[in-house]
């Protein structure tokens, strides 16, 4: 028994290509600076071994591996036939909590099984990418309309909107930005694209009456440049400016904690207390991190519990606390690489379906990190997202292995 | 598989291979302006982070008498703290404190939530509780979790004594004080001399503050000591000497009780104030904690000015002692020789106005030396009206009257010594006339004194010409040092009056004990001086004086009184002074005793 597992194992290693063997390797080396990190954070938390943070973590770890594996052997036919079925399964799946009544954290994001729970929207970020890769596929790289364009944007808006509401807003970021990198390398036009990013531009932008201006000059610039028709021109310069008007509208209908998050993104360090009290402590513990950190388990704004949510979504500042500059280098140079890797593949895969999905496995992993780090350092509001491999969570964490998966499987396409 | 083809452009695979280079870098580069450029300053952060800094207050310096007898020194006061995340967990802990402390549980959520820090930080609910308070919290200790005591030292007075005015007091820091250079170091809340002996020598009397260092968590929960800081211990203050003796402070304290009033006692060859007393006063000890409003509003408000020294700070016409100055006056210009004498009718007429002598009866011829001795205004009338006003302003002037005698009790009163140019400007150059040098002859009028000026005044008389800076600090311990260190003070003389005239002041005022106005005050053998003086009040009864000095074998005592409303000088004033002056006499002779006592054995 024992010999058939050990066997069948180093058969499954002989049989990756030698680029899986590396993101194997990338990925093993964050997923142990994670444990390491969740380790030193959970340090002082009661509770027996398996109650405790690190415990569930190794847990999630070891059941990731097999799924992470057994997504490896699935056919690509059988991934790309069921992407549409598995999408409409992950919305009724996104709508389940709201049914539930949940009442975790008072949001509805959880479905609870056990003692535990399990998040929809997690997984759903692996649906909407297969969904948009598949419908994607069916086009042709030359011949990209506006009316091809809108589906896949439909695919990532119906999730989103769901999970706004929930209220998550770093999920909904993640479903709505991997459309960009995915219709860009599909080939859309890069008016397109702005087309579908203006609106979200023109609600950000409303917030001051300046930068809203500005940003409707830019708009009339690129509409002239572009030389359109003139409907379609004015329709979208006066959609735009109606969305912008009645931002502020909306904007008060928005629960105070999403507005205090939002409001930190312009005015971080005001209120200690709150929202921006996470990134102060953040870059505090990341700031006297030093070249070389304190040392594992070390980390005094870690241990004295200054830093909040460090398990989670500030697992990057226990890291920066404790490992130094020399360790978030280490960390984002292995991100980079996974990225740099999984688009040299998508860039060399023949199949349009499998590259789109390399792409969009990247941009997953890349938006959070980029998006993750950006806030534990202060360059970006807190939006709740965490750092795939690294973070404490069940649902991401074996959601990062399934898109793991995705990559070896797709990765080995003999049609290169 | 195969589905379609992937036919995507170099171009836009470079583009999106570059942004996310660009987008790593802007990170990274975040990440060595945070870690790198910004560290040691984060590094400092983080430092104050989790470590919360106890002070610990010191005790001041103890203040004893020049015998080494404890005039003021210091005791714990216990204050109850509460740490509020710990008393919520038993719900019935706020009825239980609020019955030991006889305070609502309304009051006490108050003061929580009005000096609230935080979760686990203790915050203080109760100063200077009983002794019996602390024991009815020990006995419930149980039902009582985080309700602590922590100790605080202040100002207790074990001897009886209240030397308040002279003594000051301790208080919170003044926020306009705050912003004086010379408060440098002091915080918000810090306790500081406020008046006399305590801020006068502030900096002698104050210790340094000890601290704790804690390592907190979050929620300012403590979480251990810190290893690599060690607690910095508090120094008390250093310790001082007064000149006062403490047991003649009391028993003159006891003599003035009931009257208002001030009675200096000093060392007529160094300025050592044995005893200084202003009356009503005031138990030293009202200060010693926290001071309640009511407290404070009493003392404020009480008509009789008990926080006020009327010693240092009280002005009053000297009345007859005054005299003394004419008399030195006429004998140093050489312009009336002592033995020029006039004839006491009881009252003496300028123009149309009557000026009256005490004595109603009159008190028939009188030359220079019966003068002093009974006091007789009437020939200092006719004295005046033979000197220049100027010179005897100028005679004054020699004894620094009309400015502040320099001595270390803070807030010290000038008083006035009129002169031509005062007069002039008070009245005009033709609005005053020889009848304001009548009444400024007789130490009434413009003329304005301190009782403390009067008792460096008793000491020249008593020195012939030395003229002492009056003081209270004798010396200290100095805390780093060690060493007892004493106040040099400085003293300045008197040269250019004649032997001759200091002989001649001499005898008259050992007469005015002997068989004048200041009989009261003779103390068997020893030799007293003096002169006594009425000073008439418009506000009521007149104030009693009485200056003067006696000379022991090795020490020359000065003495001022003065009562307010003691309608004579030679009266309460001498009598007052009379049995001080024998107590000290009693005091030095038992010491000669019994130092020949032990010679002899």
């Amino acid at each position: 028994m024992h010999r058939s597992i050990s066997k069948r194992f180093t058969g499954f290693i002989s049989s990756l290509s030698n680029l899986n063997r590396l993101i194997i390797v990338i990925v093993a080396l964050l997923c142990f600076i994670g444990l390491l990190s969740v380790y030193s954070a959970s340090l002082n938390m009661a509770g027996s071994f398996f109650q405790k943070v690190f415990g569930r973590q190794l847990i999630w770890l070891v059941v990731g591996c097999p799924i992470a594996a057994a997504i490896y052997f699935l056919q690509k036919k059988l991934i790309y036939d069921s992407a549409y079925i598995l999408y409409g399964i992950g919305l009724v799946f996104l709508l389940i909590p709201y049914f539930l009544g949940s009442s975790v954290a008072g949001t509805a994001r959880w479905i609870p099984i056990g003692s535990m729970g399990i998040q929809p929207s997690e997984f759903m970020k692996v649906l909407v990418m297969l969904a948009i890769a598949r419908f994607l596929a069916s086009t042709s790289y030359s011949n990209l309309d506006f009316k091809v364009v809108i589906i896949p944007t439909i695919f990532s808006l119906v999730p989103m909107l769901i999970v706004l509401k929930q209220p998550d807003l770093g999920t909904s970021i993640i479903y709505f930005g991997l459309l960009f990198p995915m219709l860009y390398w599909a080939g859309a036009r890069l008016f397109h694209l702005f087309i579908i990013l203006a609106p979200t531009l023109s609600i950000v932008t409303a917030f001051n009456f300046y930068t809203f201006f500005l940003w409707v000059v830019v708009i009339l610039v690129v509409l002239y440049l572009t030389k359109e028709k003139l409907w379609v021109s004015l329709t979208i310069f006066f959609l735009n400016l109606v969305l912008g008007s009645a931002t502020p509208f909306f904007w008060n209908s928005l629960k105070p904690y999403q507005q205090q998050r939002i409001m930190t993104l312009f005015n971080i360090g005001a209120d200690p207390q709150g929202a921006g009290y996470q990134v102060i402590q953040s870059k505090i513990a990341i700031g006297s991190g030093g070249l070389f950190g304190k040392g594992i388990a070390h980390g005094t704004q870690t241990h004295l519990k200054f830093l909040p949510e460090q398990h989670t979504d500030f697992i990057f500042s226990v890291i920066g606390e404790e490992y130094g500059f020399v360790g978030v280098v280490v960390v984002l140079l292995l991100f980079l690489s996974l990225l740099l890797l999984c688009f040299y593949i998508a860039f060399r895969l023949k199949d349009r379906f499998c590259s789109l999905c390399m792409v969009g496995i990247a941009s997953i992993i890349g938006i959070h990190v980029i998006i993750n780090v950006a806030m534990t350092v202060g360059l970006m509001p807190v939006t709740g997202l965490p750092l795939p491999f690294l973070s404490y969570g069940g649902s991401f964490l074996i959601t990062c292995f399934i898109l793991l998966g995705l990559t070896l499987n797709i990765g080995t396409d003999k049609q290169y | 598989m195969y589905i379609s083809h992937n036919s995507v452009t170099n171009l836009r695979k470079n583009f999106i291979v570059i942004f996310q280079i660009v987008a790593f870098s802007i990170l990274i580069g975040r990440l060595y302006y945070l870690q790198i450029i910004k560290g040691p300053s984060y590094k400092g952060i983080a430092e104050a982070n989790r470590i919360r800094v106890v002070p610990i207050e010191a005790p001041r310096g103890i203040i004893y008498d020049r015998k080494g007898q404890i005039i003021a020194d210091n005791e714990s006061q216990y204050n109850i703290d509460v740490i509020p995340y710990e008393l919520r967990q038993t719900p019935q802990a706020d009825s239980i404190l609020s019955g030991i402390l006889g305070l609502s549980t309304n009051q006490i959520s108050t003061r929580i939530k009005n000096n609230w820090r935080g979760q686990f930080i203790p915050i203080k609910i109760a100063e200077d509780v009983d002794f019996q308070m602390i024991s009815m919290l020990e006995e419930h200790r149980l039902d009582l979790p985080g309700v602590i005591y922590s100790l605080e030292p202040v100002r207790a007075f074990p001897n009886n004594v209240h030397l308040s005015q002279a003594l000051g007091y301790v208080r919170e820091i003044a926020p306009r004080d705050l912003l004086r250079s010379e408060n440098q170091g002091y915080k918000q809340g810090d306790l500081i001399g406020w008046k006399g002996v305590e801020r006068q020598y502030e900096n002698i009397l104050k210790g340094s503050r000890g601290f704790n260092f804690i390592q907190v968590d979050a929620f300012g929960r403590e979480v251990g000591r810190l290893e690599d800081r060690s607690n910095v211990p508090p120094v008390p203050g250093s310790d001082m000497y007064l000149t006062i003796d403490l047991d003649l402070q009391m028993f003159v304290e006891s003599l003035v009780e009931g009257l208002k009033g001030a009675v200096v006692v000093m060392d007529a060859s160094d300025g050592e104030i044995l005893s200084i007393v202003s009356k009503p006063d005031y138990a030293p000890g009202v200060f010693a904690g926290v001071v309640s409003n009511s407290i404070w509003n009493e003392l404020l408000k009480d008509p009789d000015l008990p926080m006020f020294n009327r010693a240092t700070q009280g002005t009053y016409p000297p009345g007859s002692t005054f005299k003394i100055i004419a008399i030195l006056t006429a004998l140093e210009t050489r312009s009336v020789d002592p033995e020029w004498s006039i004839y006491c009718h009881g009252q003496y007429r300028l123009g149309r106005r009557i000026f009256k002598c005490w004595d109603a009866k009159g008190h028939g011829r009188m030359n220079m030396h019966d003068a002093v001795v009974h006091s007789c205004n009437v020939y200092f009338y006719n004295l005046i009206r033979r000197l220049d006003l100027e010179d005897w302003a100028n005679m004054g002037k020699v004894f620094k009257f009309g400015s502040e005698t320099g001595s270390d009790l803070y807030g010290e009163a000038s008083g006035v010594m009129p002169d031509v140019n005062y007069l002039n400007r008070k009245y005009g150059e033709h609005g005053w006339t020889d009848g304001n040098k009548l009444n400024l002859v007789i130490g009434q009028g413009d003329m304005l004194v301190t009782p403390i000026q009067m008792a460096r005044f008793s000491a020249a008389l008593g020195t012939r010409g030395k003229l002492v800076q009056p003081h209270v600090g004798l010396k200290y311990i100095d805390r780093k040092t060690g060493r007892m260190n004493t106040f040099t003070i400085k003293s300045d003389s008197i040269r250019s009056i004649l032997p001759s005239t200091w002989e001649f002041i001499e005898t008259a005022m050992n007469d005015v004990i002997t068989g004048g106005t200041g009989r009261a005050a003779n103390v068997r053998n020893v030799p007293v001086f003096g002169k006594t003086g009425t000073a008439q009040n418009p506000h009521g009864e007149a104030h009693a004086w009485f200056i003067g000095y006696m000379k022991e074998p090795n020490q020359t005592i000065a003495i001022a009184v003065l009562i307010e409303h003691g309608k004579s000088g030679g009266g309460i004033a001498a009598q007052i002074a009379g049995k001080i002056l024998n107590f000290i006499h009693q005091q030095t002779a038992g010491q000669l005793a019994v130092n020949s006592a032990s010679v002899n054995f």
